[in-house]
């Protein structure tokens, strides 16, 4: 090491600049991969491996209930998942839940910023209280819900419909009732932080065109729709994007709240593999409903990052 | 045009607070008229011009437009068109959508919208633009797409705030030139915030100047420079501003510095008053008031020299080729007429 040290020196007094340049770079280069490498390999270990293994996995018959049927068996896994009614069910829940909960969250979260960037005091309060829900574990907030909010009788909201005239409904045992409660939980804990960022990105619109606007002529629907909305677009196409993926992969609360059912009435996609896998011990075809859920994620994403650069 | 233009401003008061933004502003403009309204930072020209516009509304007094009180109208109903010192473009729409976005609130049919745009854009110079956005635009184009964006309309009033002071100083002058050209052939009314009192002396057909929240002069530019209503003004209109000097008034003459001075102001007896003459009215001559020449700036066609007159300091614009050096003493005076005496305790005119 000693040596090439004084080399490099020797040559750096009489080479021409650009060799000592490239030396230099190449030093640089070296102590950054160095630097990168331990986030690297626990990337690769946590994330690319577990990956690639799914996949792997889904080769393979394996079936912790039946082990003597384990055994290579190609894309047969998938063939009988695509005739598989329960998977097109879950797909199609999942894809309900995740369009009803995105389209909520955007929507009431940007009710809530137009509102509150007007507020004169206060503001800093209701950021501090809206931000709570997003702090929380999903499962801690399937929890609270399941007890403290939709129990019969003594849950806040079954007792405030109670009181409204609709009598007492059981939210998670009614099919629907659940579905619509597993979205109302979801949006809950995740509204807030479309409201964050398009609050924040309200903020940063110039006030004088909004004054130029209203000498235009405009109407104070006019200056939404033709000026603030336009202008919000990338902060809510971001918006959607990072929920839309969140909401397909959700989890805990589900798990918590429902566990899929009534039947399967909220059973999505990863609930579903999760189900396949660990409660039928059907390891390999819950890969492969992994996988699937991974594809539609994959397609999903695409599509929303191409309407992002479309305009 | 759907009206006259002809403003008034009765008693007009705005509050922020305890501070008195305005404190009671009067003033009439005439249909037709170019109007400035000039004053330094914070004497609250912009702040009458958004009460105009109505995007203030103001703590008392009442604002007339066409002998039609519009004080509690919103801006969207006063047919007002205005420009920004920002320009307030709207980024995520072309040169022509900002243009034509007036008239698609007006719910104009869409060809009539498309002709009178591009009227609208000829006139400014930004035809060959349409289909940029303001973000693509260089701050001259920009100010035009703004210009463009008011004219188009054809409102009763045409509001302008700082629009050249984003500009360098060439395109500024330019741009002045035809902002005059193009106000005089649309006959419309337009009033104009400045602090630069050389864009109001020049544009405007009559200016209000204000100070500290009210209007202390209103008149012709000529009027306003020829006989400043106070020592503020006085102070402010001209370049370099008027020289002030205390002095002593004894029977139609001033004394300053030991050395007597004939004005045709004729005030009572022996006392106390402020003189002031405009740099340009200064002539060198034998037996004047002695002066120590300190500075010169060489504006090339004239020169500006600092004197030192018994520690009064004095300017004075020099444009014949006869210019001191620096160090050397002059001696200098100046006629009657061009002397202006000054209250130094009202601070008004004598």
């Amino acid at each position: 090491m000693a040596t090439t040290v004084v080399t490099s020196a020797g040559i750096a007094s009489e080479a021409p600049r650009s060799d000592f340049g490239r030396i230099l770079a190449q030093r640089e280069r070296r102590f950054a991969a160095a630097l990168l490498a331990p986030a690297f390999l626990a990337l690769l270990a946590t994330t690319t491996f577990p990956l690639l293994f799914l996949v792997y996995t889904s080769a393979f018959r394996m079936d912790l209930a039946m082990p003597f049927t384990n055994g290579f068996v190609g894309f047969e896994n998938y063939q009988v998942l695509l005739s598989d009614e329960r998977f097109w069910t879950s797909l199609l829940v999942s894809l309900v839940y995740t369009g009803s909960t995105v389209a909520l969250q955007v929507i009431i979260g940007l009710a809530l910023a137009l509102l509150v960037i007007d507020m004169k005091r206060g503001q800093g309060w209701f950021r501090v209280i809206a931000i709570l829900p997003v702090v929380l574990s999903p499962a801690v907030v399937g929890m609270i819900w399941r007890t403290f909010m939709l129990a019969p009788e003594f849950g806040i909201v079954d007792f405030l419909a109670i009181n409204a005239g609709l009598g007492s409904k059981n939210w998670l045992g009614d099919p629907t009732l659940a579905m619509v409660s597993v979205i109302a939980i979801h949006t809950w804990q995740w509204t807030p932080f479309a409201f964050m960022v398009l609050l924040a990105s309200l903020a940063s619109l110039p006030e004088d065109i909004y004054e130029a606007a209203r000498l235009d002529r405009a109407s104070a629907w006019q200056r939404f729709r033709r000026i603030t909305l336009p202008l919000l677009r990338p902060a809510i196409v971001m918006v959607v994007i990072m929920r839309t993926m969140v909401a397909l992969t959700a989890f805990a609360a589900i798990f918590t709240v429902t566990a899929g059912g009534p039947g399967t009435a909220t059973e999505i996609l990863n609930l579903y593999a999760y189900r396949k896998s660990f409660t039928e011990l059907s390891i390999g075809y819950g890969a492969a409903l992994a996988v699937a859920l991974l594809i539609v994620t994959i397609i999903i994403s695409g599509i929303l990052f191409a309407l992002r650069r479309a305009k | 045009m759907s009206g006259q233009g002809q403003v008034s401003f009765r008693n007009i008061v705005k509050m922020h607070g305890e501070f008195a933004a305005l404190k009671g502003v009067n003033f009439e403009i005439k249909p037709g008229e170019f109007f400035a309204l000039l004053g330094p930072s914070g004497s609250g020209k912009s702040t009458t011009l958004r009460i105009l516009a109505g995007l203030d509304a103001p703590t008392a007094g009442r604002v007339l437009i066409d002998d039609k009180d519009v004080t509690s109208t919103d801006a969207r109903d006063r047919d007002i068109a205005m420009v920004f010192q920002s320009y307030a473009l709207y980024p995520h729409m072309t040169v022509a959508e900002n243009i034509a976005f007036p008239l698609e609130m007006a719910r104009l049919p869409k060809a009539e919208i498309a002709s009178a745009v591009h009227e609208a854009a000829r006139k400014v110079k930004i035809d060959h633009l349409l289909d940029r956005k303001p973000g693509q635009l260089s701050g001259g184009q920009q100010q035009r797409c703004a210009l463009a964006r008011a004219i188009v309309r054809k409102a009763r009033l045409f509001l302008l705030d700082e629009p050249l002071s984003n500009l360098d100083a060439k395109l500024r002058l330019e741009t002045r030139a035809e902002l005059k050209k193009l106000q005089r052939s649309l006959g419309v009314t337009a009033v104009y915030v400045t602090h630069d009192q050389e864009e109001a002396m020049t544009l405007a057909d009559r200016m209000a100047v204000f100070m500290s929240g009210e209007i202390q002069q209103i008149g012709t530019p000529a009027e306003v420079f020829a006989r400043p209503n106070s020592i503020d003004i006085a102070g402010f209109i001209g370049n370099p501003p008027m020289n002030l000097v205390p002095a002593r008034y004894v029977d139609g003459d001033v004394i300053i510095a030991g050395h007597r001075l004939k004005t045709t102001t004729t005030t009572a007896g022996e006392r106390d008053v402020v003189v002031g003459f405009r740099p340009g009215a200064l002539r060198m001559t034998e037996g004047g008031l002695g002066a120590r020449v300190d500075l010169i700036e060489d504006l090339g066609d004239t020169a500006v020299l600092d004197l030192d007159c018994a520690g009064i300091m004095i300017r004075m614009r020099v444009s014949d080729g006869n210019i001191p050096g620096e160090g050397e003493t002059i001696s200098i005076t100046t006629r009657p007429q061009d002397i202006h005496l000054f209250d130094p305790t009202t601070r008004m005119r004598l």
